[in-house]
C-alpha cells in the first residue's frame, strides 16, 4: 500500500479500532495512540514528496483522492503528527480511551486536508476535521454552548468552502490542482469564488471579527486537544490562502489585500490587547494565537515572497509553542484544578521542570532569538516592510512588544512570587509528562538556530506561487 | 371490446404484478401460521418477494419499450425509480419486526405492497391516466396505512392526509382534463406539440397539474399536512411515506418537465416551481429547528431534501437528472436508516421517535449511535456520505445551468439544517442519559440489519458515485 494512504489511514483505522477496548481503559489507548501517532511522523518523514491517486468524479468535473505533500503541507503534516504524539502521551482525562480515539480521529482528518492534492478531497476533509472537535466540546467540555458557537461557525465556513470549490470544478473542469503551479482563475467569478475560500479561511484562523468562536472553544476543550487544534487545525485555514487563494488566484489575493492586511493588523493589536487584560491563563494564549495568526495572514497578503517564506516559518514555530503552552497550562490545571491567574501563584518553586517547561514556550512566543518564534517574526518583518508596508510593520512592532508583556504577565502570575499558604503541594511533572512536552521545547530550539531547511523547502513552491523572487 | 394488448405488454409490468402477488401470498400465509411467528412470516415474504421484483425491474434497465399504447414506458429512468421504491418497501416493511400493531402486520405489509405497486406505476407512467392510476393505487392504501395504528393521533394523521391529498388529486385531475382538453390525448408525448405554447387551455391545466404535483411533493406553501401526518402515522408507513411517495412523484414530475413540454416555455412554466423549491430548502429547514419529536424532524427535513433535488432538475439538462436520482438514492438510504435507528429503540409506543430517547445513547448503544450519526451527517450533507458527495453535484449542476440563487439558498438552508442535526448528535454524544429515558430495548435483527445496510450504502455511494448513464428517453 502506497505510504501516502498509510500516513493517513493508520491514525484513521487505528482511531476507530481503539473503540474495540475495553470502556475503562487507560494506559493501552494512550499507548497505542502516542505509538501511532509517532509513527505517522516517520511514514511523512517517509514519504516525502511521493503522490498517490484514484479517480474519484469525472463528471461534472475531474476529481480524484490524491494525496501527497507540497513543500508547505510537508512541514504541517509534521507538525501535526508531533503535536499529537505528544499531546496523546500527556493526556490525563476522563473517559481516556474515547477521548484518544477522537484524538487519533482528528490527526487523520487534519492529515488528509494537509495532504490532499484535490480541492474536494480538501473540502471534505475540511468538514472531517470538525467532527472529532465538536464531540469533543460536546463530550468534554463542561460549557456545551461552546460546542455550538464552534460548529456554527465553522461549518458555515465549510459550507462557503464546498460552494466555491463546486464553482471551482464548474469553471475549470477540474478540482485536481493543488500544489500545482499552472493552475490560474481568472474572470468574472474569481472574486466570488475567492470571497468563499476567503471566508472559510478566515474563520477558521480566525481573524477579527471572525474569532468570536475562538476563545470560549481553546479555553473548553479539554489541553490535549486544544494543544493540537490551536497548533495545527487553525493552520488549516493558513494553509489554504497559501496553497490554494495565493496559487490559484493571486489576482484576488492582490485585489483584496488591503483588506486583509488591515483585519490582519486590527487581529495583531486587539488579540494582544485583549491577552494582556485576561485572567484565565487558557484564554491569554487563545488571544495570543489571534494576534499572532494574524501576523502571518498580513505576510501572505502582502504578496512578498520573503514574508511568505517567514509565514511558513512562522506556522511551525506558533504551532510548536502554542501547543507547549496548552500542554504546559494543561498541567497546571491538572494538579491545581483552576486556570485563573488571580488564584494560582509561586508554582515555580515547587514545580521547577513545570516552570521550566513553560518559560521556554512562552519565551519562544514573545520572540526570544535562538527560538523558534524570532526567526519567522523577523523574516516577516523584514519581507512586509520590503512590501511597503511600513505602518503594518510598525503595529506589528508594537504587538510583539506587547507579546512579551502578556506572556511575562502569564508566567510570573503562575510560577513566580511566594507561593500561597493555604496551596496544598502538588507533585511535579512525571517523566511521562516531561516526555511529551520536551520533544516541542526541542523542536522550538532546533527550529530557532537553525531553520534553514524550514526557509529552503517552502521557498520552492512559494517562489513558484508567487512568480517573483526576494 | 378486445383490448389489443401483447403479452409484451403485460411483461413490462411483471415486476408489479410479481409485487401485486407477493402482498396476496401475505396474506394467505397470514392464515397458517400462529400467532407468535406472525410478524416474522409476514415480513420474511414481503422481502422475498420485493427482492425478486427488483431482480425482474434491473433485468429491464435499458430496455426501453413503451407498453400498452405508451402507457407505460420501461427503460432505465423507470427501473431507477422503480428500484428506489423497492428499496423503500423493503426498509419499511422490515420496520415492523420491531415497531406496530403486531396482529395486523400481515395485513399493514400487503397494503404496503400494494401501494408501492400505485409507485412502481408512477414510475413509469406515460400517459395522463397511468399517472392516475399509480397515484390512487398509492394513496388509497396510504390513508388506511395511516389509520392502523391505536393512536388517537393516528386517526387526525389519516384524515388529515385524506382531505388535503384528495384536494391535491383534485388539482391533478382537473390540470390532467384540461390538458387532455387542450391535446386531445392523454399521451404525455402529445404536449411536445409547439402549438400549445399559445394555449391558454394548455396553461391553465400545466399550472393545475404542477399545483397538484408541488402538493404531493408537499413543498411550500402545501407542506404544513407533512409533519402532522408523518408523527401521527405508524413509523413504518413514515418510513415509506417519506421516500416512496416522493419518489413516484418525483418520477412524474421529472417526466413532465423532461419529455412533455412544447419547446421553449419551460422556463417561464416551471419558474413557480423552482422559486417554490427555493423556500421550501429554507422553510423546512428552520421548520426543523425546533422539533423535539424525530418523525417531525424527519417531516421538515423531506421537504428542505425534495427542494435540493429540484435545484438539480432546474437546469433541464440530462446530468441534473442522473444527479437528481443520485441525490434521491442516497436520500432513501440515509432516510430509512435514521427510521431504522428509530425502530430500534422503540416499542409499540414508539418511544425511540422522542428527542430525550437518544440521550447517552452513545455509552448505551454505541453502534446504533454512530448509524444514527452517519445518517444524520448524511442528511445535513457532511462528509464521508453520499450527502455530502450529492449536494457538490447538485451545487455544481445548479451553478453550470445558472441557477446560482437556488444554489446559494442550498447553502443558506443547510447552514440552518446543521443545527437541527446536531441537536441529535449532541443528545446522543453529550447529554447525561435521561432517568426517564426508555430502558434499552431489546436487539431486533431485522432493524438492525437495516440499520447496518444503509450506513455502509450511505458512506460507500459516496465512494463510489454511480449514476445511471442510459436513463433517457423518457417518452416514446
Amino acid at each position: 500500500m502506497p505510504i501516502v494512504l498509510v500516513t493517513i489511514l493508520l491514525p484513521l483505522v487505528a482511531g476507530a479500532l481503539l473503540f474495540a477496548l475495553p470502556r475503562e481503559d487507560r494506559t493501552v489507548s494512550r499507548a497505542v495512540g502516542t505509538l501511532v501517532a509517532a509513527a505517522t511522523f516517520f511514514t511523512v518523514l517517509a514519504a516525502g514528496d511521493a503522490q498517490w491517486s484514484l479517480r474519484w468524479l469525472s463528471r461534472p468535473f475531474e476529481s480524484a483522492f490524491h494525496f501527497g505533500a507540497t513543500p508547505v503541507s510537508y512541514w504541517l503534516a509534521l507538525l501535526l503528527a508531533l503535536a499529537t504524539a505528544c499531546a496523546i502521551a500527556s493526556a490525563r482525562i476522563g473517559r481516556t480511551r474515547d477521548f484518544v480515539a477522537q484524538m487519533l480521529l482528528l490527526e487523520g482528518t487534519m492529515l488528509g486536508l494537509f495532504l490532499a492534492r484535490d480541492l474536494l478531497v480538501f473540502a471534505l476533509f475540511w468538514d472531517l476535521m470538525l467532527l472529532p472537535v465538536f464531540f469533543v466540546l460536546v463530550g468534554w467540555s463542561d460549557h456545551p454552548a461552546t460546542a455550538w458557537r464552534y460548529f456554527t461557525y465553522n461549518f458555515a465556513g465549510g459550507l462557503t468552502l464546498l460552494l466555491a470549490t463546486a464553482a471551482f470544478g464548474v469553471i475549470y473542469g477540474s478540482t485536481d490542482v493543488i500544489g500545482r503551479p499552472d493552475v490560474h482563475l481568472i474572470g468574472g467569478w474569481a472574486p466570488w469564488i475567492f470571497i468563499g475560500f476567503a471566508f472559510a479561511f478566515l474563520v477558521k484562523t480566525p481573524l477579527w471579527p471572525l474569532h468570536t468562536w475562538m476563545p470560549p472553544t481553546y479555553a473548553g476543550l479539554p489541553a490535549p486537544m486544544v494543544a493540537v487544534v490551536s497548533a495545527v487545525q487553525s493552520k488549516a485555514g493558513l494553509y489554504g490562502l497559501i496553497a490554494v487563494a495565493s496559487a490559484m488566484l493571486p489576482e484576488q489575493v492582490h485585489a483584496y489585500s488591503g483588506i486583509l492586511i488591515g483585519l490582519g493588523a486590527v487581529s495583531l493589536l486587539y488579540g494582544a490587547v485583549v491577552a494582556l487584560v485576561q485572567n484565565d491563563a487558557k484564554r491569554i494564549v487563545a488571544y495570543s494565537s489571534l494576534s499572532h495568526l494574524g501576523l502571518i495572514v498580513i505576510a501572505i497578503a502582502s504578496g512578498n515572497a520573503f514574508a511568505l517564506q517567514g509565514a511558513v516559518v512562522y506556522i511551525v514555530a506558533h504551532g510548536l509553542f502554542s501547543a507547549a503552552l496548552f500542554l504546559a497550562l494543561g498541567f497546571v490545571e491538572d494538579r491545581e484544578g483552576t486556570r485563573s491567574l488571580v488564584r494560582l501563584g509561586g508554582l515555580g518553586l515547587r514545580n521547577p521542570r513545570l516552570a521550566g517547561a513553560l518559560c521556554i514556550a512562552a519565551l519562544a512566543a514573545l520572540g526570544l532569538p535562538g527560538l523558534a518564534g524570532f526567526a519567522g517574526e523577523l523574516i516577516i518583518l523584514i519581507g512586509v516592510y520590503q512590501a511597503g508596508y511600513v505602518w503594518v510593520a510598525i503595529v506589528a512592532l508594537v504587538a510583539i512588544v506587547l507579546a512579551s508583556a502578556y506572556m511575562l504577565r502569564l508566567y510570573q502570575d503562575l510560577m513566580n512570587g511566594p507561593p500561597r499558604d493555604d496551596a496544598p503541594v502538588r507533585p511535579d511533572l512525571t517523566w511521562v509528562e516531561a516526555l511529551a512536552i520536551a520533544p516541542l521545547l526541542a523542536a522550538l530550539l532546533l527550529a530557532g538556530v537553525y531553520p534553514k531547511p524550514l526557509l529552503q523547502a517552502p521557498a520552492t513552491a512559494v517562489s513558484a506561487q508567487v512568480g517573483e523572487t526576494p | 371490446m378486445i383490448l389489443p394488448f401483447t403479452s409484451a405488454d403485460w411483461s413490462a409490468i411483471l415486476p408489479i404484478e410479481v409485487l401485486a402477488a407477493t402482498a396476496l401470498l401475505v396474506l394467505l400465509a397470514d392464515l397458517f401460521t400462529g400467532s407468535r411467528e406472525r410478524p416474522y412470516v409476514s415480513i420474511c415474504l414481503a422481502l422475498a418477494g420485493t427482492i425478486a421484483t427488483a431482480v425482474l425491474a434491473a433485468g429491464q434497465f435499458g430496455h426501453d419499450y413503451a407498453a400498452f399504447a405508451g402507457g407505460f414506458m420501461t427503460g432505465g429512468f423507470t427501473t431507477v425509480f422503480e428500484e428506489i421504491v423497492l428499496v423503500a418497501v423493503a426498509g419499511s416493511v422490515i420496520l415492523y419486526a420491531a415497531v406496530g400493531p403486531r396482529p395486523a402486520v400481515a395485513g399493514s405489509t400487503a397494503i404496503m405492497l400494494w401501494s408501492a405497486c400505485g409507485a412502481m406505476l408512477m414510475a413509469g407512467a406515460a400517459n395522463l391516466m397511468t399517472i392516475f392510476l399509480g397515484l390512487e393505487l398509492l394513496s388509497l392504501g396510504l390513508y388506511a396505512l395511516c389509520a392502523a395504528a391505536q393512536r388517537k393521533t393516528a386517526r387526525e394523521a389519516a384524515l388529515k392526509y385524506l382531505i388535503l391529498s384528495s384536494t391535491a388529486t383534485g388539482f391533478l385531475l382537473f390540470g390532467m382534463a384540461l390538458l387532455f382538453g387542450a391535446t386531445g390525448s392523454v399521451a404525455l408525448a402529445a404536449l411536445v406539440s409547439p402549438s400549445l405554447a399559445a394555449n391558454p387551455l394548455f396553461w391553465m391545466g400545466a399550472g393545475m397539474f404542477l399545483i397538484g404535483i408541488v402538493f404531493k411533493l408537499s413543498l411550500v406553501p402545501f407542506h404544513t399536512w407533512t409533519p402532522d401526518v408523518f408523527q401521527g402515522a405508524p413509523l413504518p408507513v413514515t418510513a415509506f411515506m417519506s421516500v416512496a411517495t416522493k419518489a413516484a412523484t418525483l418520477a412524474v414530475f421529472a417526466r413532465f418537465t423532461y419529455a412533455a413540454m412544447p419547446p421553449g416555455i419551460g422556463e417561464r412554466l416551471l419558474l413557480p416551481v423552482w422559486i417554490v423549491a427555493g423556500i421550501s430548502m429554507i422553510a423546512g429547514n428552520v421548520g426543523m429547528l425546533a422539533q423535539h419529536d424525530l418523525k417531525r424532524l424527519l417531516g421538515y427535513s423531506g421537504i428542505a431534501q425534495v427542494g435540493y433535488i429540484l435545484t438539480a432538475l432546474a437546469g433541464g439538462t440530462p446530468l441534473g437528472l442522473r444527479y437528481a436520482l443520485y441525490y434521491l438514492a442516497a436520500y432513501a438510504l440515509m432516510n430509512l436508516g435514521a427510521f431504522a435507528v428509530i425502530a430500534a429503540l422503540s416499542g409499540e409506543d414508539e418511544e425511540g421517535a422522542e428527542l430525550h430517547a437518544y440521550r447517552g445513547l452513545a455509552r448505551r448503544r454505541p453502534y446504533l449511535a454512530a448509524a444514527m450519526t452517519v445518517f444524520l451527517l448524511a442528511l445535513a450533507g457532511l462528509p464521508p456520505t453520499a450527502g455530502f458527495l450529492g449536494k457538490i453535484l447538485i451545487l455544481s449542476t445548479a451553478l453550470s445551468t445558472g441557477f446560482v440563487w437556488l444554489a446559494a439558498l442550498l447553502i443558506v438552508g443547510t447552514a440552518i439544517s446543521l443545527y437541527a442535526y446536531a441537536k441529535v448528535v449532541r443528545a446522543m454524544y453529550g447529554a447525561p442519559e435521561d432517568p426517564q429515558a426508555p430502558g434499552v430495548r431489546p436487539f431486533v435483527p431485522l432493524a438492525w440489519a437495516s440499520v447496518a445496510i444503509c450506513a455502509v450504502g450511505v458512506v460507500v455511494m459516496a465512494l463510489y458515485p454511480l449514476t445511471p448513464s442510459n436513463i433517457l428517453p423518457l417518452v416514446r
